[in-house]
């Protein structure tokens, strides 16, 4: 089932509570879902309640002791249920006018979906499902695997939240930095996704998780520096596509940036700076701030761009780094940092570097690898730009 | 002398939850002779931890067998995958290099004081 975007807005703090009080997210999912095909069918009709949260978590509850009834299960899960059993049977409204004591548990709930004991790709999967509330049809589609296989990576990853007893809770102190990195990076996985492929807007869906995440701790500064960098690239996307071919940042119709975006991107990044601590994601947010500025601060890109290399130790970085070196000192000395990375299955490698070479005049190797990188290109979009530039290219003796 | 029985399944085999003991094993498991047993979740509910130079790391799934043999096996209590992880964690890094443990859930079992 597709919900549409205002329901979906629900799915993650009705599905947070269910998960709290049931202690089983299959269950919890198969309450949430009837409660919300309850209410698509009621609302219209008969208007949306004044507190649509508490209505689709009690009609849930209701769903799933009904569901637990028929089954006859676990004597224990049954006494869990006696006290909501009694609230039950006042019926819906006895929880409509408090809300604000339903406690949110979203955060619980992502620290769950994002537990190292669980693949990365069923994290994401299960965030994208619990927290965002994106169907199963719809997350398979996002990352082009068939319908079945999407299906048991969700299964098998509930079912081992419930065997192995992964824990419903916000981690720990001494935990709590490792395990939210584990998250975020999650999150940002979700928001490069969208940016490469196009197809769910999954980039929309990170920054509504990043925004959760922000409101949910709002004393991380590397959760608020994840949400001002999703938003800062983000709002160049309208700009970034012309003609079904990708536009350089250079050559953007800036009138097409999304500027309450990125304002809300700078003041998120500023909010994440006064806690002087520096986190990955607050630099990587610091330098995509930079690139929104013209002319662009090349000298400070590339120190930032250090910085972030010794944090990481990432090649990809690296390569960023040679980037605006070139711009400083030449693509000379821009390839020259490039030929110490060993990049070369990354598609962006070689369009970085084919870039650099067509500047330095090396004109028959910039053909090759141009090549290479539209061998590579993942979507349409690249592929255009490319065959242009190789078409240029070609045009040099 | 103790000595521990090791039991394998086939991949297939996934619903034990769901299915009890037969009657005539549970029998055997009754006898004096039989000091305790544990019935383990299917290893799809398997976390595996290594000792990479210090850093713990995880992995979803069992351990894989390579040249490792199977040499020990520790029953613990824990309020949750956490705990049991941490735990392990800290046996681990009392271990020679190359250790690696499994940890999985215990479906039902009945274990003997010493």
């Amino acid at each position: 089932m597709a919900l549409d975007a205002a329901f979906r807005d629900q799915w993650g703090r009705v599905l947070a509570t269910l998960v709290g009080i049931l202690g089983d997210i299959e269950l919890a999912e198969d309450a949430a879902a009837e409660a919300f095909a309850i209410a698509a069918e009621r609302w219209p009709r008969d208007g949306e309640p004044s507190n649509p949260t508490g209505w689709l978590i009690t009609t849930a509850r209701h769903r799933a002791i009904d569901q637990l009834r028929r089954q006859q299960v676990l004597a224990a899960k049954a006494k869990l249920l006696a006290r909501d059993l009694e609230t039950a049977s006042q019926g819906p409204e006895a929880l409509m006018d408090d809300a604000a004591t339903i406690p949110d548990e979203r955060l619980e709930l992502i620290f769950t979906c994002c537990h190292p004991a669980l693949a990365l790709e069923a994290q994401v999967a299960l965030t994208l499902r619990a927290l965002g509330g994106l169907s199963t049809d719809e997350i398979a589609l996002a990352f082009l695997v068939p319908f079945e296989t999407m299906s048991k990576r969700l299964a098998r990853a509930k079912n081992k939240i419930r065997d192995a007893g992964i824990p419903f809770a916000v981690p720990p102190d001494h935990q709590l930095p490792d395990r939210l990195a584990a998250v975020l990076a999650v999150v940002y996985l979700i928001f490069n996704q969208g940016w490469g492929g196009g197809r769910v807007d999954l980039a929309a869906e990170a920054i509504r998780l990043g925004r959760a995440l922000a409101d949910l701790m709002p004393d991380e500064p590397e959760g608020l520096a994840l949400l001002a960098l999703m938003l800062l690239h983000d709002a160049r996307k309208a700009a970034r596509l012309h003609d079904g071919q990708v536009v350089p940042l250079d050559d953007q119709d800036r009138s097409l940036w999304d500027t309450q975006q990125i304002d809300e991107g700078r003041a998120l990044l500023q909010r994440a700076m006064t806690r002087r601590r520096t986190g990955s994601y607050l630099v990587q947010a610091a330098i995509a701030d930079l690139h929104l500025h013209q002319p662009r601060d090349w000298r400070q890109i590339a120190a930032l761009y250090e910085a972030l290399a010794r944090q990481t130790g990432s090649p990809i970085v690296e390569m960023n780094r040679a980037i605006a070196v070139a711009e400083i000192g030449g693509p000379e000395a821009g390839l020259a940092i490039l030929d110490r990375l060993d990049l070369h299955h990354y598609r962006y490698f070689h369009s970085t570097r084919a870039d650099l070479l067509r500047r330095a005049g090396r004109h028959g190797e910039a053909h090759q690898a141009y090549r290479r990188a539209l061998d590579l290109a993942q979507t349409e979009p690249e592929r255009r730009f490319l065959a242009d530039r190789l078409a240029e290219e070609a045009g040099y003796p | 002398m103790q000595y521990a029985l090791l039991a394998y399944a086939r991949p297939e085999d996934t619903d034990r939850a769901s299915r009890p003991i037969p009657g005539a094993l549970a029998a055997l498991l009754d006898r004096p002779d039989v000091t305790g047993w544990a019935r383990l979740h299917a290893d799809e509910s398997a976390t595996t931890l290594r000792n990479d130079d210090g850093r713990m790391l995880l992995t979803d799934g069992p351990f894989i067998d390579s040249k490792e043999y199977l040499a020990g096996l520790i029953l613990i209590e824990a309020g949750n995958l956490d705990g049991a992880l941490a735990i392990a964690e800290e046996m681990l890094l009392q271990t020679r290099p190359g250790t690696v443990i499994e940890v999985r859930p215990i479906l039902d079992g009945r274990f003997r004081g010493a």
